[in-house]
Protein backbone atom coordinates (compact mmCIF):
# COMPACT_ATOMS: atom_id res chain seq x y z
CA UNK A 1 0.00 0.00 0.00
CA UNK A 2 1.15 3.63 -0.90
CA UNK A 3 0.83 6.90 0.03
CA UNK A 4 -2.11 7.56 -2.95
CA UNK A 5 -3.88 4.50 -1.63
CA UNK A 6 -5.40 6.07 1.60
CA UNK A 7 -7.61 8.74 2.26
CA UNK A 8 -7.09 11.38 4.37
CA UNK A 9 -9.51 10.14 7.30
CA UNK A 10 -6.63 6.99 7.39
CA UNK A 11 -3.80 9.57 7.75
CA UNK A 12 -3.47 8.54 11.65
CA UNK A 13 -3.72 4.80 10.39
CA UNK A 14 -1.15 4.18 8.75
CA UNK A 15 2.72 4.95 8.51
CA UNK A 16 5.22 5.04 6.56
CA UNK A 17 7.35 1.70 7.07
CA UNK A 18 11.35 2.75 7.11
CA UNK A 19 14.57 0.84 6.78
CA UNK A 20 17.34 1.49 9.39
CA UNK A 21 19.40 3.12 6.71
CA UNK A 22 16.59 5.31 5.94
CA UNK A 23 15.84 6.38 9.28
CA UNK A 24 20.03 7.28 9.87
CA UNK A 25 19.35 9.53 6.57
CA UNK A 26 16.44 11.11 7.90
CA UNK A 27 16.58 12.12 11.82
CA UNK A 28 17.68 15.13 12.29
CA UNK A 29 16.68 16.75 9.20
CA UNK A 30 13.82 19.09 7.58
CA UNK A 31 10.59 17.79 5.48
CA UNK A 32 9.72 21.26 5.09
CA UNK A 33 10.48 24.51 6.42
CA UNK A 34 10.97 24.25 10.25
CA UNK A 35 9.45 20.86 10.72
CA UNK A 36 11.63 18.32 11.41
CA UNK A 37 11.25 14.28 10.42
CA UNK A 38 10.94 12.19 13.60
CA UNK A 39 11.44 8.87 13.06
CA UNK A 40 9.57 6.54 15.81
CA UNK A 41 9.32 2.78 16.20
CA UNK A 42 6.20 0.91 15.81
CA UNK A 43 4.79 -2.05 18.59
CA UNK A 44 7.19 -4.30 16.55
CA UNK A 45 10.07 -1.73 17.11
CA UNK A 46 9.71 -0.98 13.07
CA UNK A 47 11.01 2.50 12.51
CA UNK A 48 7.81 4.03 11.08
CA UNK A 49 7.48 7.94 9.99
CA UNK A 50 3.71 9.55 9.89
CA UNK A 51 1.72 9.79 6.26
CA UNK A 52 2.17 13.76 7.15
CA UNK A 53 5.83 13.71 6.75
CA UNK A 54 5.08 11.81 3.55
CA UNK A 55 2.64 13.85 2.33
CA UNK A 56 4.04 17.42 3.03
CA UNK A 57 7.86 16.53 2.44
CA UNK A 58 9.37 19.26 0.13
CA UNK A 59 13.12 18.66 0.57
CA UNK A 60 14.15 17.47 -2.58
CA UNK A 61 16.49 15.45 -1.05
CA UNK A 62 13.95 13.24 0.61
CA UNK A 63 11.15 13.21 -1.79
CA UNK A 64 11.33 9.12 -2.18
CA UNK A 65 9.70 9.23 0.93
CA UNK A 66 6.55 9.57 -0.76
CA UNK A 67 7.12 6.15 -1.86
CA UNK A 68 7.36 4.16 1.21
CA UNK A 69 5.12 1.15 1.73
CA UNK A 70 2.36 1.62 4.43
CA UNK A 71 2.12 -0.06 7.20
CA UNK A 72 -1.08 -0.14 9.83
CA UNK A 73 0.36 1.78 12.70
CA UNK A 74 0.47 0.16 16.03
CA UNK A 75 2.07 2.79 19.19
CA UNK A 76 3.87 1.19 22.09
CA UNK A 77 2.28 1.09 24.71
CA UNK A 78 3.46 3.17 28.08
CA UNK A 79 2.27 2.89 31.49
CA UNK A 80 -0.44 5.16 32.67
CA UNK A 81 -0.41 7.64 33.91
CA UNK A 82 3.47 8.46 33.29
CA UNK A 83 4.96 8.47 36.75
CA UNK A 84 8.34 7.89 37.56
CA UNK A 85 9.55 5.18 39.51
CA UNK A 86 12.41 7.09 41.80
CA UNK B 1 3.22 50.42 11.48
CA UNK B 2 3.31 54.26 12.28
CA UNK B 3 3.45 56.69 9.69
CA UNK B 4 4.15 56.66 5.84
CA UNK B 5 4.35 59.86 3.96
CA UNK B 6 3.84 59.06 0.43
CA UNK B 7 5.10 62.27 -2.04
CA UNK B 8 5.25 62.91 -5.73
CA UNK B 9 3.91 65.12 -8.46
CA UNK B 10 3.16 67.41 -6.41
CA UNK B 11 1.08 65.35 -3.88
CA UNK B 12 1.69 64.81 -0.71
CA UNK B 13 -0.88 62.07 1.62
CA UNK B 14 -0.55 60.55 4.62
CA UNK B 15 -1.40 56.91 5.40
CA UNK B 16 -1.59 56.09 9.00
CA UNK B 17 -1.66 52.22 10.00
CA UNK B 18 -2.11 50.47 13.45
CA UNK B 19 0.51 51.67 16.20
CA UNK B 20 0.70 48.58 17.93
CA UNK B 21 2.65 47.64 21.25
CA UNK B 22 6.43 47.69 20.98
CA UNK B 23 6.52 44.20 21.89
CA UNK B 24 3.67 42.70 19.73
CA UNK B 25 5.23 44.86 17.06
CA UNK B 26 8.80 42.84 17.63
CA UNK B 27 7.13 39.42 16.72
CA UNK B 28 5.49 41.21 13.87
CA UNK B 29 8.87 41.96 12.94
CA UNK B 30 10.16 38.36 13.21
CA UNK B 31 7.47 37.19 11.56
CA UNK B 32 8.00 39.51 8.41
CA UNK B 33 11.83 38.01 8.41
CA UNK B 34 10.68 35.04 8.43
CA UNK B 35 8.25 35.48 5.18
CA UNK B 36 5.27 35.18 6.95
CA UNK B 37 2.49 37.44 6.76
CA UNK B 38 -0.26 37.78 9.11
CA UNK B 39 -3.25 38.93 8.81
CA UNK B 40 -4.43 42.35 10.05
CA UNK B 41 -7.11 40.43 12.38
CA UNK B 42 -4.37 37.80 13.41
CA UNK B 43 -2.37 41.24 14.16
CA UNK B 44 -5.04 42.76 16.18
CA UNK B 45 -5.71 39.88 17.87
CA UNK B 46 -2.07 39.31 19.34
CA UNK B 47 -1.27 43.04 20.20
CA UNK B 48 -5.12 43.38 21.92
CA UNK B 49 -3.62 40.18 23.80
CA UNK B 50 -0.27 42.08 25.10
CA UNK B 51 -1.75 45.35 25.91
CA UNK B 52 -4.80 42.88 27.86
CA UNK B 53 -1.39 40.72 29.48
CA UNK B 54 0.01 44.00 30.69
CA UNK B 55 -2.89 45.87 31.84
CA UNK B 56 -3.29 42.58 33.99
CA UNK B 57 0.15 42.90 34.72
CA UNK B 58 1.33 39.48 33.97
CA UNK B 59 3.12 40.07 31.02
CA UNK B 60 6.34 40.05 33.15
CA UNK B 61 5.54 36.35 34.91
CA UNK B 62 5.69 34.68 31.30
CA UNK B 63 9.04 32.42 30.16
CA UNK B 64 7.09 31.66 26.75
CA UNK B 65 3.90 32.54 25.28
CA UNK B 66 2.95 30.85 22.14
CA UNK B 67 -0.12 32.25 19.92
CA UNK B 68 -0.18 30.24 17.10
CA UNK B 69 -1.16 32.27 14.61
CA UNK B 70 -0.78 32.33 11.47
CA UNK B 71 -0.94 28.88 9.38
CA UNK B 72 2.09 27.42 8.98
CA UNK B 73 5.12 26.35 10.92
CA UNK B 74 7.40 29.04 10.71
CA UNK B 75 4.67 31.66 11.68
CA UNK B 76 3.16 29.39 14.63
CA UNK B 77 6.97 28.78 16.00
CA UNK B 78 7.63 31.97 17.43
CA UNK B 79 7.61 32.55 21.28
CA UNK B 80 5.56 36.30 21.54
CA UNK B 81 7.77 37.34 24.58
CA UNK B 82 10.88 36.76 22.78
CA UNK B 83 10.57 36.17 18.88
CA UNK B 84 14.37 35.98 18.20
CA UNK B 85 14.56 32.52 15.95
CA UNK B 86 16.87 30.55 18.35
CA UNK B 87 16.85 27.77 20.81
CA UNK B 88 17.55 29.85 23.87
CA UNK B 89 15.16 32.21 22.97
CA UNK B 90 12.76 29.33 23.18
CA UNK B 91 11.62 29.21 19.99
CA UNK B 92 9.51 26.16 18.33
CA UNK B 93 10.94 23.19 16.76
CA UNK B 94 8.00 21.50 15.11
CA UNK B 95 9.13 17.52 15.56
CA UNK B 96 7.48 14.75 12.84
CA UNK B 97 4.19 15.35 11.41
CA UNK B 98 0.88 17.42 12.53
CA UNK B 99 -0.53 19.83 10.71
CA UNK B 100 -0.69 23.67 11.14
CA UNK B 101 -3.71 25.83 10.14
CA UNK B 102 -5.44 29.25 11.13
CA UNK B 103 -6.77 27.36 14.42
CA UNK B 104 -3.82 26.23 15.33
CA UNK B 105 -1.07 23.61 15.55
CA UNK B 106 -2.76 19.79 14.96
CA UNK B 107 -0.62 17.28 16.37
CA UNK B 108 -1.10 13.84 15.20
CA UNK B 109 -1.38 11.37 18.18
CA UNK B 110 1.55 9.41 16.36
CA UNK B 111 4.94 11.32 16.63
CA UNK B 112 4.25 14.87 16.37
CA UNK B 113 5.57 17.67 19.09
CA UNK B 114 7.05 21.34 18.93
CA UNK B 115 10.11 21.61 21.31
CA UNK B 116 10.53 24.67 23.76
CA UNK B 117 14.05 24.10 24.45
CA UNK B 118 12.90 25.29 27.82
CA UNK B 119 14.49 23.71 30.59
CA UNK B 120 12.16 24.07 33.81
CA UNK B 121 15.63 22.91 36.44
CA UNK B 122 17.25 25.92 34.37
CA UNK B 123 14.76 28.71 34.34
CA UNK B 124 11.85 27.82 36.15
CA UNK B 125 11.46 28.86 40.30
CA UNK B 126 10.96 25.92 41.92
CA UNK B 127 7.65 27.09 43.87
CA UNK B 128 6.37 29.48 41.54
CA UNK B 129 5.21 28.29 37.83
CA UNK B 130 2.94 27.93 35.54
CA UNK B 131 2.04 25.64 32.40
CA UNK B 132 -1.03 26.49 29.84
CA UNK B 133 -2.57 25.21 26.70
CA UNK B 134 -5.76 25.96 24.91
CA UNK B 135 -6.97 22.60 23.54
CA UNK B 136 -9.36 22.77 20.56
CA UNK B 137 -10.23 18.86 20.36
CA UNK B 138 -11.76 16.97 22.52
CA UNK B 139 -10.18 13.48 23.60
CA UNK B 140 -9.81 11.25 25.69
CA UNK B 141 -7.23 8.97 25.43
CA UNK B 142 -3.71 8.45 26.90
CA UNK B 143 -1.89 12.05 25.94
CA UNK B 144 0.51 14.72 27.36
CA UNK B 145 -0.53 17.32 26.11
CA UNK B 146 2.68 19.63 27.15
CA UNK B 147 5.50 18.72 29.54
CA UNK B 148 8.70 16.60 30.37
CA UNK B 149 10.60 14.16 33.19
CA UNK B 150 13.94 12.80 33.73
CA UNK B 151 14.48 10.55 31.44
CA UNK B 152 10.96 8.35 32.07
CA UNK B 153 11.64 9.35 36.02
CA UNK B 154 10.03 12.13 38.71
CA UNK B 155 9.81 14.77 38.49
CA UNK B 156 7.38 15.74 35.99
CA UNK B 157 6.01 19.00 35.10
CA UNK B 158 3.03 18.14 32.90
CA UNK B 159 0.01 19.21 31.54
CA UNK B 160 -2.02 15.38 30.92
CA UNK B 161 -5.77 16.76 29.60
CA UNK B 162 -8.30 14.49 29.94
CA UNK B 163 -7.25 10.53 29.97
CA UNK B 164 -9.99 8.16 30.82
CA UNK B 165 -12.05 11.10 32.32
CA UNK B 166 -9.31 12.56 34.08
CA UNK B 167 -7.01 15.84 33.95
CA UNK B 168 -3.73 15.54 35.18
CA UNK B 169 -1.43 18.49 36.53
CA UNK B 170 1.96 17.96 37.99
CA UNK B 171 5.02 21.14 38.34
CA UNK B 172 7.89 20.01 39.50
CA UNK B 173 6.59 17.09 41.32
CA UNK B 174 6.46 13.07 41.69
CA UNK B 175 2.96 13.15 42.27
CA UNK B 176 -0.64 14.46 40.16
CA UNK B 177 -3.21 16.79 40.70
CA UNK B 178 -6.21 15.69 39.21
CA UNK B 179 -9.73 16.50 37.94
CA UNK B 180 -12.54 14.04 36.57
CA UNK B 181 -12.81 16.10 33.26
CA UNK B 182 -15.96 15.98 31.38
CA UNK B 183 -14.52 17.14 28.66
CA UNK B 184 -11.19 18.63 26.77
CA UNK B 185 -12.17 21.65 25.17
CA UNK B 186 -10.64 24.90 26.12
CA UNK B 187 -8.00 26.38 28.61
CA UNK B 188 -6.12 24.78 30.98
CA UNK B 189 -3.68 26.53 33.72
CA UNK B 190 -1.21 24.38 35.83
CA UNK B 191 -0.04 26.91 38.36
CA UNK B 192 2.12 26.16 41.27
CA UNK B 193 2.13 29.25 44.29
CA UNK B 194 4.19 27.44 46.95
CA UNK B 195 6.03 23.65 47.52
CA UNK B 196 2.41 22.74 49.08
CA UNK B 197 -0.01 24.45 46.44
CA UNK B 198 -1.05 23.55 43.01
CA UNK B 199 -4.28 24.64 41.14
CA UNK B 200 -6.13 23.59 37.85
CA UNK B 201 -7.66 26.11 36.19
CA UNK B 202 -10.27 24.93 33.23
CA UNK B 203 -11.48 28.39 31.77
CA UNK B 204 -12.56 30.91 34.37
CA UNK B 205 -12.43 28.05 37.34
CA UNK B 206 -9.98 26.62 39.38
CA UNK B 207 -11.36 23.04 39.29
CA UNK B 208 -8.21 21.76 41.77
CA UNK B 209 -6.60 22.25 44.17
CA UNK B 210 -3.28 20.11 45.68
CA UNK B 211 -1.31 20.13 48.44
CA UNK B 212 1.46 17.85 46.44
CA UNK B 213 4.75 18.53 47.34
CA UNK B 214 7.41 20.16 45.05
CA UNK B 215 10.29 17.89 44.14
CA UNK B 216 12.63 19.19 42.07
CA UNK B 217 12.31 20.95 38.47
CA UNK B 218 13.21 18.55 35.49
CA UNK B 219 16.10 18.65 33.62
CA UNK B 220 14.29 18.37 30.17
CA UNK B 221 12.92 20.64 27.97
CA UNK B 222 9.15 21.01 28.02
CA UNK B 223 7.67 19.46 24.40
CA UNK B 224 4.14 20.75 23.66
CA UNK B 225 2.10 17.80 21.93
CA UNK B 226 4.02 15.09 23.95
CA UNK B 227 5.74 14.17 27.00
CA UNK B 228 9.47 14.68 26.79
CA UNK B 229 11.51 12.38 29.00
CA UNK B 230 14.71 13.14 26.88
CA UNK B 231 15.78 10.34 24.52
CA UNK B 232 12.16 8.78 24.53
CA UNK B 233 9.18 10.85 23.83
CA UNK B 234 6.08 10.00 24.76
CA UNK B 235 2.09 10.27 25.19
CA UNK B 236 1.64 11.88 21.94
CA UNK B 237 -1.36 13.85 22.13
CA UNK B 238 -4.13 14.72 19.53
CA UNK B 239 -5.33 17.59 20.68
CA UNK B 240 -5.33 20.83 18.58
CA UNK B 241 -3.45 23.83 20.42
CA UNK B 242 -4.58 27.16 19.83
CA UNK B 243 -2.22 28.59 22.58
CA UNK B 244 0.54 27.69 24.88
CA UNK B 245 2.61 29.20 28.03
CA UNK B 246 5.49 29.11 30.13
CA UNK B 247 6.25 30.90 33.28
CA UNK B 248 5.78 31.61 37.05
CA UNK B 249 3.20 31.08 38.83
CA UNK B 250 0.02 33.08 39.10
CA UNK B 251 -2.44 34.41 41.63
CA UNK B 252 -6.30 33.28 40.90
CA UNK B 253 -6.72 36.74 39.99
CA UNK B 254 -4.19 36.96 37.61
CA UNK B 255 -5.27 33.28 36.22
CA UNK B 256 -8.43 34.79 35.71
CA UNK B 257 -7.20 37.77 34.01
CA UNK B 258 -5.00 35.23 32.22
CA UNK B 259 -8.10 33.40 31.18
CA UNK B 260 -9.94 36.40 30.43
CA UNK B 261 -7.12 37.74 27.78
CA UNK B 262 -6.79 34.43 25.92
CA UNK B 263 -10.50 33.74 25.46
CA UNK B 264 -11.30 37.18 23.81
CA UNK B 265 -7.67 36.64 22.20
CA UNK B 266 -10.05 32.94 20.39
CA UNK B 267 -12.85 34.92 20.01
CA UNK B 268 -11.46 37.45 17.65
CA UNK B 269 -9.92 34.82 16.05
CA UNK B 270 -13.19 33.12 15.48
CA UNK B 271 -11.38 29.49 17.02
CA UNK B 272 -12.47 29.42 20.44
CA UNK B 273 -14.02 26.32 22.05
Amino acid sequence: MKLTDITREEYTTYVGLLTVEQKDELVGQMYAPDCFFNPIQDNADNWVISIEEMEYCTNELFLWVKDLPLILYVPKENPFPPVGEN
Amino acid sequence: MGTILLMGAGLQTTVTGPTYDPDAQLFFNAQTAAGVTLTTTEKDAVNQWVVDSKAAGIWTKFKAIYPMVGSTATSQKFNLKNPLDTNAAFRLSFIGGGTHSSNGYQPNGINAYADTFLVPSTTLTLNSQHISFYSRTNSNGTEVEMGCNNAGLNPNTLLEIRTAGTTYVSLAANGYATYVDANSLGFYIGNRTASNVTKLFKNNTAVTTSANGSASNPINSISIGALNSGFTKQYYTTKQCAFASIGDGLTDAEALAFYNAVNAFQVSLARNV
